[in-house]
């Protein structure tokens, strides 16, 4: 019976190490709970919605105004009276669809001809348009009565993107990808830490940030090949990049540095490799409000407000825009973001580090 | 100034006391033991000292910095080897010296002088470019010790610089340890009496975390010169005879057939006459100096054991 005896062992192990436990344990509620807030749940938060008004009438006018008061709709303001203005704003990723208004809407409803309204969006982000489709057929419909009959056609605007699914996903996948590296940058110190080979090191006169900085220079390299990995093979498998190629590195490159800085962190936290592995209870959470798989606007409010003040979600987009054809000016908020979050992880990691140094 | 001076040093860890108000005062050059039982505190107390922990309360200083306010300044003069070989498993011997070496700011052309006449001191330089993951536990120990010795530190730090080796490898640790007497200020925790012995200028006996005893190998010892030790080269002893010994005598011990005996005031021919009138036959008998176990035993009322 030698099995269980080492059965019980590890047994009294799993239920003696309480992080481990609650991190098994909790990870599902976890894991549940975020998935659903960030698929929109029950409470999903109203849909940002630009308007292009080229009809310029007292019935578009009641049209936006009674867009306005639906719950699942905020009406971007101002109303864009140029299609131009907006497809310009649309393509640099300020908005992520606009809603056209046709001259001629008035005297269709009055005449009770077909009315036809645009929904643009970017073809690399699907999501959003086969979400808001629905709502504004059924809003138009219900604003304009049963006749006229109403058509919303969805309307992408990137013809170059070959696989629209593809553009959409690879930088969500890439950014997730590379969140890989909090976890290993954080194994590694535990594992030295559990080790006393860290405790060694520190009877040395190294300093806070040279741990740090030694314990990420490895993962440079790395990093710098898994970004042009996830690149070459995006592209190989149907990614079309529109924008500049060298901004998306620095997007992927910038966010591999946040995550190999969170990984300090972590690493600095925990006192074994089994607790470093925990580190997956947050990934996971976070690349699921990142944008990655759904669209952050779609989420509930306060899941965006979350999603919007942490790095990924601002990777993911930027990259999702860049490659998708924006320009450096329309991501460079994300930018400063970035290397922002960056700078200040590294740092928080640097003080923690030195905490950790003396017990 | 001492190399090492402490004033009340104090640890604990949720309200268990590990080292309680040691004061020490170590000259420079001097090679002093801490020797004590498992748990007595010897290994807290050198990682105060080499400022990996915080003291609750009472100071510390090396060569005049403060453990705790200097503590970068004081990694600067110190070499430590600590208790468990920690050695970076995937690197060779020559990398793990270089590393520590580097860290101390050394340059490449001192890193490798000090590495190669370390590793011929240590008798490992023909395993220089070898993995230490296919090093014995001596060699790795010598390793260790070489680490700490890279930087040239003025303090050396050895805790249980030999703690699980054979007796053979300790031998030869000693042997490296002792040929750094009087050039380096060595701090070494033990609880091999007779490393103590061998190597040390003072000793000092710590006990559940307090120094009980201080001195010279010969001072603490002079302290138990009223107790006296005998040993005796016997035939087989009766359990009786042995019984009846113990009563008579506070400290006994039957080893094979030596018979050991510590007492105030021990008439040595009362015993061996003791011995003949009950039928034992006396092969040799002899008068002894008493030892650090003796003293240890003495001062704490326990034994301490390898």
């Amino acid at each position: 019976m030698k099995f269980w005896e080492i059965g019980k062992r590890n047994l009294k192990e799993l239920y003696r190490n309480p992080i481990l436990l609650g991190f098994l344990l909790g990870m599902p509620v976890a894991f549940m709970l975020v998935f659903c807030a960030a698929a929109g749940g029950g409470q999903a938060g109203p849909i940002a919605l630009s308007i292009v008004d080229e009809d310029h009438s007292q019935t578009s006018s009641a049209f936006i105004q009674y867009l306005g008061g639906i719950e699942a709709i905020e009406v971007n303001e101002p109303v864009y009276s140029e299609k131009s203005q907006a497809q310009e704003d649309l393509e640099d990723s300020r908005i992520s669809f606009y809603l056209l208004i046709p001259s001629g809407f008035e005297e269709a409803k009055q005449a009770q001809q077909t009315i036809n309204l645009e929904l643009a969006y970017k073809e690399a982000d699907p999501m959003i348009g086969l979400q808001i489709k629905p709502i504004i057929e059924a809003v138009g419909s219900e604003f304009l009565g049963v006749a006229p009959p109403l058509n919303v056609e969805l309307k992408g605007t990137e013809s170059e993107i070959k696989n629209p699914v593809v553009n959409f996903y690879a930088p969500g996948m890439a950014v997730l990808g590379l969140m890989i590296l909090i976890s290993t940058a954080a194994e590694i110190i535990a594992a030295d830490r559990e080790k006393g080979f860290l405790a060694r090191m520190f009877t040395t006169p190294a300093r806070p940030w040279d741990f740090i900085l030694g314990y990420s220079l490895p993962f440079i390299p790395v990093l710098i090949v898994s970004t042009f990995i996830y690149l070459g093979v995006g592209m190989a498998l149907g990614l079309t990049v529109v924008g500049n190629l060298g901004h998306a590195f620095l997007i992927f490159f910038l966010i591999g540095l946040c995550g190999i800085a969170i990984g300090m962190i972590w690493g600095s936290l925990v006192k074994s490799e089994s607790q470093a592995g925990v580190s997956w209870g947050f990934i996971i959470p976070i690349a699921m409000i990142s944008g990655a798989f759904f669209t952050v606007e779609g989420m509930p409010s306060a899941v965006k407000s979350i999603a919007g003040a942490l790095p990924f979600s601002h990777a993911v987009d930027a990259s999702r825009a860049v490659l998708n054809g924006s320009s450096f000016s329309a991501i460079i908020t994300d930018i400063y973001w970035l290397i922002g979050w960056a700078v200040v992880l590294f740092a928080v990691g640097i003080v923690l580090f030195r905490r950790r140094m003396v017990s | 100034m001492n190399a090492v001076q402490t004033f009340k040093l104090t640890k604990e860890f949720d309200g268990l006391v590990a080292v309680n108000g040691v004061d020490l005062e170590i000259n420079k050059g001097e090679l002093f033991s801490l020797l004590g039982p498992n748990g007595a505190g010897k290994t807290t107390t050198i990682r105060m000292l080499c400022c990996l922990l915080k003291p609750t309360r009472g100071t510390a200083s090396i060569l005049g910095y403060d453990i705790a306010k200097e503590p970068f300044e004081v990694k600067e003069l110190i070499g430590v080897s600590p208790q468990d070989t920690i050695l970076s498993e995937r690197l060779n011997c020559w990398e793990n010296l270089a590393l520590i070496g580097k860290v101390h700011g050394l340059s490449s052309n001192e890193v490798e002088e000090r590495s190669k006449e370390l590793l011929e001191t240590m008798g490992l330089m023909e395993r220089a470019k070898d993995s230490v993951r296919k090093f014995s536990g001596g060699m790795k120990r010598r390793l260790s010790i070489a680490m700490a010795l890279v930087s040239d530190p003025q303090v050396l730090f050895l805790d249980e610089p030999t703690l699980g080796l054979d007796p053979q490898a300790r031998r030869t640790i000693w042997e490296y340890i002792a040929e750094l007497k009087g050039k380096k200020t060595i701090l070494l925790t033990t609880h091999y009496m007779e490393e103590a012995d061998f190597l040390s200028d003072r000793i000092g006996i710590i006990d559940e975390g307090r120094v009980v005893a201080l001195g010279t190998s010969q001072e603490l010892k002079t302290n138990l010169l009223e107790m006296r030790s005998m040993v005796v080269s016997t035939g087989a002893l009766t359990a009786e005879v042995l019984e009846d010994l113990r009563t008579k005598y506070s400290r006994l011990e039957m080893v094979k057939e030596r018979l050991r005996i510590s007492h105030k005031e021990l008439d040595f021919k009362e015993i061996v006459d003791y011995l003949h009138s009950r039928g034992v036959t006396v092969y040799s008998a002899a008068l002894e100096q008493p030892t650090l176990e003796d003293v240890f035993i003495q001062i704490t009322g326990k034994r301490l054991r390898d």
